[in-house]
């Protein structure tokens, strides 16, 4: 299977070519250029400026304010970020001993294994979020029986909890394994282990002492842009039922004006704080999480 | 690649005990649950009536309904356009970053700003545009005050075809320039200093080497633009709350409620949607085998 | 007059030269190499002369007309990349064509061309194919072939078989000569290699931090090197200081021990110190032919070579190769061993300082 975005996405240009002695006519590029950023820059230059305009006539915080402080704000986005972390959490602990083994012990799964994580882009989360309720909302019988196994995933709010952290992993799967996977072959971790064996180190010391640290970098901007993914996320939160932060920024879009802008204004800095952590934990490999 | 005359000798790596396949069963398990189950059940639903029979109604359907056949040209051409005018114009960006000549810090900023953009889809997406080009929006405002330009009364109308073209640009644009900036890189130097010095113009240059070396990669890259377009969702939702009735949306109200009464036809218009985004990414795929064989 | 003149050629970036004081005049036909170690501006000549950079000072002339002031695609050189630079999005064929349609020669003289080309560098069956598809020592015939096709006034070679494997370097250079020597075309030829450069050369410049060292044919280069870099540099040397002894009568004092020398030694007095090199090869036993200078010395090590055993011996404080054809039925001494080595007067090399 080909690779897919992560390592054909870009790196800053490391290591400069030799000096060009002809400048490619810049002129063009300038244009070019400036119609991008006025493009990019323009509605996030316009959200900010409504979302100082609450009060007439005043440039304040107004919005920010009110913003923060509706508990329903703090609560709902409290709950995005511990559904992302279980999302992180659970999603390393399958995915890194997955990705070892796979390098270690089982290079012909190799190619299903990428084939599958190449899969949640061509089932954008509507379409899985679809089939997740009609699974998981009728109850699992044993088969010609009216014996009820599981109950209903969605009539419980474990359950339900379950549902979306499966299905967040599932929307973060191909960073995640993506990101895990070129760690470890930057590390080459097959060389590590045979050379840790050879010095007598045993399976735990291994993992815990050569694997992890190295795929520490590696797992942090999976982890961050999963981050990312997870708390802007409205599909599945919102028909799956969760009181998350993305469909209540949606329904306060309905009823306020100003406060939302202020929630989408810090959204993006939010965003942005965490794409540059991961240019500066990775020297530049940045990665995109593509429409919603 | 070397031409060495002995042959290199293969060295023989036994294959997988079944038992090696335990260690990523909890991986499979998890692509079982969450991914395959409730796939199947969308494709065997689409191919069941509500008794529980087989029927190909609904797959016909898809076509013989008007407004089905309507959503999905509609998400077709939303994608179409968004891919076109994403792609080219993210492109020239990264054109401009890269052989363009502009400085390093440029490119360094855009490209961090592209991750940024790209992951900027959604509700936030949404409202952002509808401060800047809303009828109350920045941007009209500018053009209304001090350009005397009133879009709305010419006929815009951000909660459109348009207005969510528009909008869509804006994850559009930076994923191309995140795909073809390294691409671009790619262009060898050498290549250009040997047409140069066989007598090639700069123009000759770009469109006998550079542009057909590039093409596998632009032409994925927009079809990669394409699925991401067709497959969105929340963005057009709250941008236009569901007035715009792209494929997304019908089958969104379909989940919420089984408007049309028939299961089987909403499972049949998500497999369709998914017929499509395999068919854009099995092109993508093919066009980069085809570019990284070129590469080597 | 001279088909190639390099006047006064320098290269100067804000804090250094790259080159400096380059003149050379180079005859039609001639084969000639820059040699040198990275860095020593051999690149960045062959460059201005292909037009990829300008100088900073100088002229560059062929057939007597100025052409730094043309742009690369008005030269009519043809240059062969280290990275053979073949345009991955064409066949063999498209490729070696592509000069020849740029400049709208007539299609079938340029399938005439293409095939004429293909032959010259015996690969007749591979027209069809692209470049990914060939080895890298097919891949450098192409961009030979693509380069030769235009009918180029002087090809351009810059590291063409650095890229590649030992034994295709070997038999490539070979023939990348005899092509040249066909053609009648005058070639410049960059290598760090010093066998590659004496091997096909027909004058080698070898350059050291951006300055010229010495020009000559591979012969001159080789037995009678100039300075001390170029001695080092060309051929395994033994280096070593001495000082004069008796100047009229050529004698020099090293580690208690007399040597005579055949060279010039420049006016230099009793008691001056002086760097002297002798080749490997010209130093021998002395107990198969004895010669002007008789030296003590002991074995140190002994290394097979295949056809050469290189033997390294201790004279005084100093460690000198000496290297002798393999001979089955001589009997090599022993580490440890005290033994006489000798050489002629003029294998005793005055080296410039």
């Amino acid at each position: 299977m080909t690779d897919f975005l992560s390592t054909h996405l870009a790196k800053p240009a490391a290591g400069s070519k030799a000096k060009d002695t002809k400048t490619s006519r810049p002129l063009w590029s300038w244009v070019w250029f400036i119609l991008g950023a006025l493009y990019f820059v323009l509605p996030l230059l316009a959200t900010l400026e409504f979302s100082l305009s609450m009060e007439r006539d005043v440039i304040g915080f107004k919005a920010y304010e009110m913003a923060f402080s509706d508990n329903k704000f703090w609560q709902t986005f409290g709950y995005s970020v511990f559904l992302a972390v279980m999302t992180i959490i659970v999603s390393i602990i399958l995915i890194v001993p997955t990705a070892y083994w796979i390098r270690l012990r089982l290079p012909e799964a190799r190619r299903i294994v990428e084939f599958i994580t190449l899969l949640p882009f061509v089932i954008p989360a509507i379409i899985l979020v679809f089939g997740l309720i009609r699974v998981y909302s009728s109850p699992f019988d044993v088969p010609f029986t009216e014996i009820t196994l599981i109950p209903p995933l969605t009539n419980y709010k474990f359950g339900t909890n379950v549902l979306i952290v499966g299905g967040y992993m599932v929307l973060a799967l191909p960073y995640m394994y993506r990101s895990v996977d070129t760690g470890m072959r930057t590390v080459d971790v097959r060389t590590l282990t045979e050379a840790a064996q050879s010095l007598g180190a045993n399976w735990f010391t291994i993992i815990a002492r050569v694997i992890l640290p190295n795929v520490r970098t590696a797992l942090l901007s999976g982890a961050l842009l999963t981050f990312a993914i997870v708390v802007g996320e409205v599909v599945l939160a919102s028909f799956l039922g969760i009181q998350a932060f993305g469909p209540y920024l949606f329904l306060l879009g309905q009823h306020r004006a100003y406060e939302p802008a202020a929630l989408t204004f810090t959204t993006f800095l939010l965003t942005w704080a965490a794409m540059g952590l991961i240019q500066l934990i990775t020297g530049g490999q940045s990665q995109a999480a593509g429409a919603h | 690649m070397t031409e060495t005359a002995l042959p290199v000798p293969k060295m023989k790596t036994p294959r997988s005990s079944y038992k090696s396949w335990i260690g990523v069963a909890p991986f499979f398990l998890f692509a079982i649950l969450f991914l395959f189950l409730p796939s199947l059940r969308l494709f065997v639903g689409s191919f069941t009536t509500e008794a529980g029979d087989f029927t190909l109604a609904n797959v016909t359907e898809l076509i013989t309904q008007k407004y089905i056949l309507d959503a999905y040209l509609l998400s077709i051409k939303i994608s179409a356009v968004t891919a076109l005018g994403g792609g080219i114009l993210g492109f020239l960006l990264a054109y401009s970053v890269t052989v363009g000549g502009l400085p390093k810090s440029l490119r360094s900023a855009l490209i961090t700003f592209s991750g940024v953009a790209s992951n900027f889809a959604g509700v936030p997406l949404a409202f952002a545009f509808v401060a800047t080009l809303g009828r109350t929006g920045f941007i009209t405002a500018v053009l209304k005050d001090v350009f005397g330009i009133n879009i709305y009364s010419a006929g815009f109308n951000l909660y459109s075809f348009t207005g969510l073209c528009l909008t869509y640009m804006y994850f559009q644009f930076p994923l191309m320039v995140l795909i073809m900036a390294p691409a671009l890189d790619g262009l060898k130097r050498e290549w250009r200093e040997a047409a140069e010095n066989l007598g090639a113009s700069s123009f000759q240059y770009w469109t006998r080497v550079a542009m057909p070396v590039l093409l596998p990669s632009i032409l994925g890259a927009m079809i990669l633009l394409f699925g991401n377009a067709f497959g969105a969702y929340a963005t057009a939702y709250a941008l236009t709350g569901g007035r715009l009735p792209i494929i997304t949306i019908q089958i969104g109200a379909q989940v919420r409620g089984d408007v049309l009464h028939n299961p089987g036809l909403g499972n049949a218009m998500a497999m369709g949607m998914v017929f499509i985004m395999a068919i854009s990414l099995a092109g993508y795929s093919w066009l980069q085998g085809k570019t990284e064989r070129w590469l080597k | 007059m001279a088909f190639l003149t390099l006047s006064n050629i320098s290269k100067r970036f804000a804090n250094f030269a790259a080159v400096e004081d380059f003149n050379l005049d180079v005859e039609k036909g001639e084969f000639v190499s820059f040699l040198g170690p990275s860095g020593c501006g051999k690149t960045t000549t062959l460059r201005m002369i292909a037009g990829f950079e300008m100088p900073t000072t100088g002229n560059i002339a062929i057939e007597g007309l100025d052409v730094v002031n043309k742009s690369p695609n008005q030269r009519n050189v043809g240059m062969v990349f280290q990275a053979y630079a073949l345009f991955p999005n064409m066949t063999v064929a498209q490729n070696i064509g592509f000069g020849l349609r740029i400049r709208k020669e007539p299609e079938a003289e340029v399938k005439q061309r293409v095939n004429e080309m293909l032959s010259l560098i015996h690969l007749e069956e591979k027209g069809d194919s692209y470049p990914y598809q060939l080895s890298g020592g097919q891949q450098q015939r192409v961009a030979l072939g693509r380069a030769l096709a235009i009918r180029p006034k002087v090809l351009l070679l810059d590291e063409p078989l650095s890229a590649l494997d030992a034994k295709i370097r070997v038999s490539l250079r070979a023939e990348i000569r005899a092509i040249q020597r066909k053609l009648g075309i005058t070639a410049i030829y960059v290598t760090h290699d010093q066998e590659e450069a004496l091997s096909i050369s027909d004058r080698i410049v070898v350059m050291h931090e951006g300055k010229i060292e010495q020009v000559g044919t591979p012969f001159q280069i080789y037995n009678f090197p100039e300075t001390a870099f170029v001695a080092s540099f060309v051929g395994t040397l033994n280096t070593i200081s001495a000082e004069v002894a008796d100047p009229a009568r050529n004698l020099l004092r090293m580690d208690g021990m007399e040597l005579e020398t055949a060279d010039d030694l420049n006016g230099r007095q009793k008691g001056d110190k002086v760097n002297i090199a002798i080749r490997p090869e010209r130093l021998n036993f002395v107990s198969v032919e004895r010669k002007a200078n008789v030296l003590d010395c002991t074995i140190e090590n002994i290394t097979f070579l295949g056809s050469v055993v290189r033997i390294q011996v201790k004279i005084g404080d100093a460690k000198f190769n000496m290297d002798t054809f393999n001979n089955p039925f001589l009997e090599l001494p022993k580490l440890g061993d005290k033994d006489q080595v000798t050489c002629s007067k003029e294998a005793v090399l005055v080296l410039g300082d």
